[in-house]
């Protein structure tokens, strides 16, 4: 299972409209893709349970994903969080 | 009476009963279900519906309030929402509305205990969408507010965004909200539909009682609650007269195309994004739409919108537009404005980087689709014009016609054109015109680009006026090229001082915000072209922006 560890630079971190364009790329991937923060395990296709991380501008945040194409989404959805 | 102050948010007022939104209360029936699958399926069925509603809203609403509204679609589909809302039905047996509330309800007061504020805010709409799946479940209207049907004044700690998105201004008489500033969503959306607010009102709702009138005063942001009659006769009177200055200005000139005294027309058109605003300004008397962006169509998109979609918009102003013109702008986001689909290095300079037409030479792709889509509109029976942003050169005017004349745009009659935003693009507007239909200047960039001045450094903003000198002798020179027509899209467009040197200078079409389009056309409409020529001849003869701006001032009727 990859992951790869990332922190938010924007002021805001996963809010609304950050977090729907977060959830959003990762539901464009069949495999399992969860983010963790501070040992709490979010659904990142959930906004819902995104949301409920708090994640802060400044904090950081760990991707996984485990499924088809888990490698490829890892690299992608890194990217969508390092432009939010 | 009692009087009490907040922040004016929306200009006017209005007198109606007091409309309380209380803590919605649901009738949900007690005890369990029977039927498991039925329960499951009718709360599907009330997902699929809400969350169509809140996509469309987000697809009329701009700004950050489109934002709130795109994200409350996706709470309402959401994946883990649903399965903790289906287990309590199947487990629990529990009814499909006390089902969705509750699991809403279990990620809402997480967030609401969040230290930011931000995401305490968000623990609302989450509440808010799950009452508006409970609602549909059970048959109940969308939600209190769109259930109102006499005129009132609404009372409320502040209003959930997607009720601000189906506010009904024939309906609304005002609105008094306990939070909130002149930028808040409830503000923005009052002004644009001509709803008086006052906003930031505190102790509203303990003030009230049980009053059963209340009075908005928009302008200076009090409410009074239980008005007494000189304040009743007083915001009436105030009223009046707004109505009938404006009454009178739409009854001279709202109907009628806009020509000057002696038979020139000219087009007075408006400047939009959704359709919502394209209502409002035909209803001010728009004679077309002179700039549509189609931004929004991108922004926060992982996947660029198809061509279907694009032209699922287009027809959906066409059908508000009948033979009116639409002038649609190709997309313009790049450097300045980053979408999610194109991968885009960070610039230093933004604005002098890839965007516009830049962006859509790197992206011929994503240009042909939207190129395709105004085709298919104007084949589909609109008036379509297309333009492309930024163009600087003539090779890239004569790309950009390349384009769409491959796309059909030639036999469907669509007219070709391009913004005039950058200095060079002034400067060689002659070869420009060979290839081109039309103009139309975008004075904000075109401003900022002419002096080097950022228009977003404060301390620059006197190189930021559109009666300068450089800008006035920039819009000359466009309208001396020969076999193109110029428009203005531009706030200048919107001053009618600035409007009137414009139509002398030989503009033919002034595209604007709704608010602006009456007294432009009762400026247009009261000189003659000569007169707009001498005013012109006067401006450019001033020694800086404010002598000009003084000029064209005094000549105003």
């Amino acid at each position: 299972m990859p992951e790869q560890t990332v922190k938010l630079t924007n002021d805001v971190g996963l809010h609304a409209r950050p977090a729907a364009v977060f959830s959003k790329a990762s539901a464009e991937f069949t495999c399992d893709v969860k983010v963790e923060k501070d040992g709490n395990d979010a659904n990142a296709k959930s906004i819902m349970s995104v949301l409920k991380l708090d994640v802060k501008g400044g904090d950081t945040v760990t991707l996984r994903t485990s499924g088809e194409n888990e490698d490829v989404a890892l690299t992608e959805l890194v990217k969508v969080v390092e432009s939010l | 009476m009692k009087e009490l102050a907040g922040v004016a948010a929306s200009a006017g007022s209005g007198v109606a009963p007091a409309w309380v939104q209380q803590n919605q209360e649901l009738d949900i029936p007690a005890g369990k279900i029977d039927d498991a699958g039925a329960e499951v399926a009718a709360l599907h069925a009330a997902i699929d519906d809400v969350t169509q509603e809140l996509n469309d809203k987000s697809a009329n609403a701009e700004g950050e309030l489109a934002e709130v509204l795109d994200a409350q679609a996706m709470m309402a589909a959401d994946p883990e929402l649903l399965e903790g809302a289906e287990s309590s039905i199947k487990e629990q047996s529990a009814p499909a509305a006390r089902a969705i509330i509750d699991a809403g309800e279990k990620y809402a007061s997480v967030l609401e205990a969040s230290e930011s504020e931000y995401m305490a805010a968000r623990a609302e709409d989450i509440r808010d969408v799950c009452m508006r799946i409970a609602r549909r479940v059970l048959g109940a209207p969308p939600s209190a507010v769109e259930a109102i049907s006499e005129p009132v004044v609404i009372a409320a700690a502040e209003l959930p965004p997607a009720d601000v998105a189906g506010l009904d201004p024939k309906l609304i008489a005002g609105i008094a909200t306990e939070q909130g500033s002149r930028t808040s969503h409830t503000a923005i959306v009052a002004r644009s539909l001509g709803i008086p607010a006052a906003v930031g009102v505190r102790g509203l709702l303990a003030a009230l009682g049980d009053a059963s009138l209340l009075a908005v005063d928009g302008d200076a942001g009090v409410v009074y609650v239980d008005p007494d009659d000189d304040v009743r006769h007083e915001l009436s009177s105030r009223e009046e007269a707004r109505r009938q200055r404006r009454g009178e200005l739409a009854a001279r000139v709202g109907d009628r195309a806009t020509h000057t005294t002696d038979g020139q027309r000219i087009e007075i058109a408006a400047n939009v994004g959704a359709a919502a605003e394209l209502g409002a300004a035909l209803e001010e008397g728009a004679e077309g739409v002179g700039l549509l962006r189609t931004e929004l169509l991108y922004l926060e998109r992982t996947e660029p919108p198809d061509e279907d979609e694009q032209l699922k918009l287009l027809t959906g102003f066409i059908e508000q537009l009948g033979d009116r013109r639409l002038v649609v702008r190709t997309f313009d986001f790049g450097a300045d404005k980053p979408v999610p689909f194109l991968e885009q290095d960070p610039e230093e300079n933004p604005a002098l980087g890839v965007r516009g037409i830049r962006t859509a030479r790197e992206h011929p792709e994503l240009l042909d689709t939207q190129l395709r889509a105004v085709v298919r509109a104007a084949e589909a029976g609109g008036r379509l014009a297309v333009m492309a942003p930024m163009v600087a050169t003539a090779e890239e005017a004569e790309w950009f016609v390349e384009r769409a004349e491959a796309a059909g745009a030639r036999e469907a009659g669509v007219e070709l054109g391009a913004m005039v935003e950058v200095p060079a693009a002034v400067l060689v507007a002659g070869a420009l015109a060979e290839r081109l239909d039309f103009f139309s200047i975008g004075t904000n960039d075109l401003t900022q680009y002419l002096h080097a001045a950022d228009r977003q450094q404060g301390a620059l903003a006197y190189l930021q006026d559109p009666f300068s000198p450089a800008l006035l002798a920039a819009v000359q020179k466009v309208c001396e090229a020969e076999g193109t027509w110029v428009g203005v899209c531009g706030e200048a467009a919107g001053d009618p001082a600035w409007a009137v040197v414009a139509v002398g200078l030989g503009v033919a079409e002034l595209s604007m915000g709704a608010q602006s389009i009456l007294e432009v056309k009762a400026a247009i409409t009261a000189l003659s072209l000569e007169e707009c020529r001498a005013v012109a001849a006067a401006a450019l003869r001033a020694p800086d922006a404010a002598a000009a701006r003084r000029v064209a001032t005094e000549a105003l009727p």
